[in-house]
Parts: structure tokens; sequence; C-alpha cells
């Protein structure tokens, strides 16, 4: 429900701002950034900051980014803009922690900055509202290794077309490198919490990531744990609403469809798609096959495990005995990456938690996954995640109750365990 | 979107959003009121209608999912065998308190019966799990399931 009244409001501060002499350029790429997902709070004003988030050092605020002159940044130039946005320093001199993705927002162009920054300067009310001092030890607080980190991990600004690819691969390339920092949460982090890889050239780039308790999938070609079975048209689909055949958004992929890519044209999304579509498997993996025994045995009322009658009981009447449910609407798990990523970490956060409203551009979705927190213990979560990952021809691992304990634990909402980056 | 569903052997031709939820065609476009809307989340088992014999929640299943799956609604169960034998147990043990969530319950028990025609309390637990009663006939409706039960031997 926050999110819903997050959603609303965001959408209603956007649209106060769609004046006739807004920047249209400006705001379009803001929305490809998302950069309102992190820089607000449910029921807070747009861009006004303010949101919790965790790091290895400790809890960070997130920063009014309105062009209020005393709390936002109001009186940043072109120059103080483009320099915290790609290269992460600000007004002040002081080094932003990388919660903010500007080794992502590196690779913008010099006449997108200008454009971003005419519409957060001339577009966006300013608020004034005070940023919130971070919780870091003070053994943690100095910033200058940020200084170090940056020389290693933050590429020099700008954008370098791959001259062997087409302009639309290099369109979505620069979308998703850049813009959409989507390797934030689906690539993997070395041991300085930084991206592995931040474009199409290692294959570590988006290969799938856990973060924040949930397990944001690979978005390469492979075929059961990635993309490899989606059309180009699929991926630009679920871009668009959030929902298609193979899947629906979940986690923090909630604000990303909220928030930003139903927005985008449809030929960026064709960009995005055709450029996610590009990239290799990591593994060579048997693309799924149906196995019908599964629906036959649930149907004549065989259920030869506990997992099995977990699933008669709290599952079937929407997933189906088939595990097919009602796609585009109602997730499949037969077949779906997420129910077979070596990491079940989203599939047993979503049984716990259950999935928010997804609200592309202001329409929201009608079904959503319940809660089970409170009505399964762990042993029956890891029976029943255990049984659907072995079910119809899935061929994923079992789950133990120690993994549901761990993730009831720190998906607790009063828990504060500290992740690489809390969006919750 | 226009669909064609069989709903209690007849053939119904919605003009409708496919995302929108068979309860809502039931309810308000095919004007068949015995199901009932509880929760909307698939966590009472109020709406609960069976899809080719099998009990799904009409609040979750979307108009477009359902193609050619025969709807049966509590409207008709009385029609088949053991649907009747399960509503004359409920009137025979006077399961009902308030009634809401009865229909569900009944459509739940039969679907039950069907596939398992002797239940042990072990499977009436599993198949009735989804069924929530705010009155809690709970023990009424274990005893009137084991009493169609025994009527369908007879």
């Amino acid at each position: 429900m926050k999110r819903l009244i997050l959603a609303a409001a965001l959408l209603a501060g956007f649209s106060f701002v769609a004046g006739a002499m807004a920047n249209e350029k400006g705001e379009y790429l803001a929305r490809a950034g998302d950069c309102v997902a992190c820089h607000s709070v449910p029921g807070g004003r747009a861009f006004a900051g303010g949101l919790k988030m965790a790091s290895p050092v400790g809890t960070l605020y997130t920063t009014n980014i309105t062009p209020d002159p005393e709390t936002g940044i109001g009186s940043y130039t072109l120059e103080d803009f483009d320099r915290s946005i790609r290269r992460g320093i600000a007004r002040d001199g002081h080094r932003l922690y990388p919660a903010m993705p500007y080794p992502s927002y590196a690779k913008l162009t010099g006449s997108d900055i200008a454009d971003l920054y005419d519409y957060f300067m001339h577009d966006v009310p300013a608020v004034r509202q005070a940023n919130r001092a971070n919780e870091i030890p003070p053994f943690l607080s100095p910033r200058w290794p940020l200084a170090v980190w940056n020389v290693v991990y933050t590429p020099s600004p700008g954008f370098t077309p791959d001259p062997s690819k087409d302009a639309q691969w290099n369109r979505g390339a620069y979308l998703v490198e850049g813009l959409g920092h989507c390797g934030a949460c689906h690539s993997p982090r070395g041991t300085a919490w930084q991206e592995k890889s931040l474009d199409a050239r290692d294959s570590s780039f988006l290969a799938g990531a856990n973060l924040d308790d949930w397990y944001a999938p690979s978005l390469r070609a492979n075929q059961a744990t990635g993309l490899g079975s989606w059309s180009q048209g699929e991926i630009a689909e679920f871009l668009k609403t959030g929902h298609n055949r193979h899947a629906v958004a979940y986690g923090s992929m909630g604000d990303v469809i909220n928030n930003s890519t139903p927005y985008l044209t449809d030929s960026d999304l064709a960009a995005i798609a055709a450029f996610l579509a590009s990239l290799p498997a990591t593994e060579a993996e048997t693309a799924w096959v149906e196995d019908t025994s599964t629906a036959q045995a649930l149907l004549s009322g065989k259920t030869d495990t506990a997992g099995a009658a977990l699933y008669v009981s709290a599952c079937q009447t929407c997933h189906r005995a088939n595990g097919a449910a009602a796609p585009p609407y109602v997730p499949p798990l037969a077949g779906n990456p997420t129910v077979l990523d070596k990491d079940p970490a989203s599939l047993i956060n979503i049984v716990l938690n259950g999935s928010w409203p997804l609200v592309a551009k202001g329409r929201p979705d009608a079904y959503r996954m319940p809660q089970f927190r409170e009505q399964l213990k762990d042993r029956q979560i890891a029976e029943v995640v255990s049984f659907i990952r072995g079910a119809w021809g899935n061929k994923a691992g079992a789950v133990s109750p120690q993994e549901v304990a761990a993730l009831r634990k720190s998906t607790q909402p009063s828990s504060d365990n500290i992740v690489v980056l809390k969006m919750r | 979107m226009h669909y064609t569903i069989e709903i209690n052997g007849a053939q119904q031709s919605v003009d409708i959003d496919g995302e929108t939820p068979l309860l809502w065609v039931l309810r308000d476009v095919v004007d068949l009121k015995g199901t009932k809307f509880g929760c909307g989340a698939a966590q009472c088992g109020a709406c609960t209608v069976h899809m080719d014999g099998h009990p799904i929640r009409a609040c979750q299943t979307p108009i477009a999912s359902v193609g050619n799956g025969r709807i049966t609604t509590i409207e008709a169960v009385g029609e088949s065998r053991l649907g009747k034998l399960v509503q004359e147990a409920w009137i025979e043990l006077d399961v009902p308190q308030c009634g809401y969530c009865q229909a569900g319950q009944i459509m739940s028990a039969t679907a039950l019966l069907t596939r398992t025609p002797n239940p042990t309390d072990h499977d009436i637990n599993e198949a009735m799990n989804g069924n929530l009663c705010r009155c809690a006939t709970y023990t009424r409706i274990r005893a009137a399931i084991k009493h169609a039960a025994e009527a369908g031997r007879a």
C-alpha cells in the first residue's frame, strides 16, 4: 500500500512539472535514470530525498535534489551537476557514496547531462527539506578512500559506441549501462562492493546478483536462469508493463516499473531489448521443458510429499496444478527464471513477504502474491519452495529451513540488517 | 477483448478487459451472485469456483486465462451427484452460521470428495485450509464432509 501511495504521489509530482516550457527531454532522462526511486520517500515530495539506505559502512540517507538553493541543488552550476552525476563529487568537494550509481552515470553524454540539469533546475519544484545526516561510525566516516575507489572503479565520463554494432544496439547499451544503471542490482559485486563490470565487454555484466535479500536474475541469454527464452518483444513488454508470459516484476524492480521504464518510448525499449538479447549466456543451460507428470499427480490428489500437499492447499488455486498460472497477469512457476535460479532468495522472499502493486503509468495491476510470513513456518516454506523448484520440469535445488529462517529474520520490517543497499 | 467462456454448462459471451477477475464477470456481468467476494487476495476462499472440476479462486483468475476451462459455480454444483450430497449434508448438519463463506466451502468440499471419496482428517485439513470461516463453523464443516462421504458410499 505504501508503494501505491508513493507511486501516486510521484505521479502527481510529475504532472505538476509537465508544463508547456518544461524540458521534456530532461524529464524523459530523469525517468530513464529512475532518480525519483531513491531520491524520495513514501508520501514525500518528488526528489526531496530522505530515503534510508543501508550500506557496508553504515546508514545513508538520499539527498534533496530539488532546486532549493539551501537544502537542495539550487546553487549547482552545470559543471557542479555534471561532476556529481558522472564523477560522484558533490559541489563542496566531498565524495558521494557509490549508493549513487555514478559509475554507471559516468556513461552519460554531456548533452544529456545538460538536459537533465535544465530539467532539475527549472522544472522540478523546489522543496525546502534539509538532508538527514548519515549514520556512519566515526572510524568509517572519512571520505578520502572513496577517491581511491573512484580511480579504480569509476570509468571516465562519456559513452563510446561499439562501431561493430548497429545504432539500435548502441542506444540500448547506452540506456542499460548508463542511466538505467541495471547493473546496480543485476551485476555481481566484488570485494570493494564495486560492480564487477560496468559494460557488455565482460561476461559478469548483468549476470545476476543477490542484493537486499532478493536475487536479481541474470539478464543474459542463459536458457533457464536468464532471458534466453524471452523474445526481444517479450523483454520490451516486461519493461513497459511489468508483466509478460514468463514473469511479473517483484522486489526493487517494482520501483523501476512504477517510475521508469513504462515511460520510455517503444523504440528505446526495443533498443534495450536488442542489447540485452545480445549478451551471451554465462553457461550452457538446458532450456526448460514441461514435465506433465507433476500436474497429473496433483490433479489426481497424489500429494506424496509435504511440499506438494502445501502447494495444493496454498498455491494451486492461483498458480494452478500445471504451474502455468495465468500469464501475463499471474506469473507461471513452471520455467520461470526466478524459480530456476541457483540462488532461491527471491522465491523465498516473495513467499514470505508477497508482492506489491505494479503501477505502470498510473494503472495498478490487479493481482498480487499474498504474504505467507504468518501462515507458514520456515520448514513449510522450505518444503513448498523445494517442491516448486523441482516440479513441472523445473530443475533447481532444494531449499533448507535455515535459508528461510535467515531471510525471514533479515526481511522483518523491524530489521536494520546491513546489506549492500537496502531498498524496502 | 471478447471472451466466450462456459459457465455452468452454458456458453457466455463477455466483452471485457482480459485482466478482469472471473469473479467480476460472474457477479457483475452474468449476474451469478452466489459466489462471494471476500478478501480479493486469494486468502479466504469465499470466491472458490471449479474450473474443470478443480477449485480455483475466482478473484485471482483473470478472465483471459479461463480459455476452454469449464466453470462451475455454487448455483450449479448441486447438479452433480456429489455436489448435491454435499449440499444435503450441509443442510442436515445445519453447517452455516452467517453463511457468507459457505458457497466457497461447499465448492472446495465437493472438489475434495470428487478426487478423494473417503477423506481423512488430514485430507480435509489440506483441502479446506484455504477456506476461512469467521463464524468458525469448521467442526460442522468437517462433520458434513464426512457425512457426505458416507452418503456417497451408500
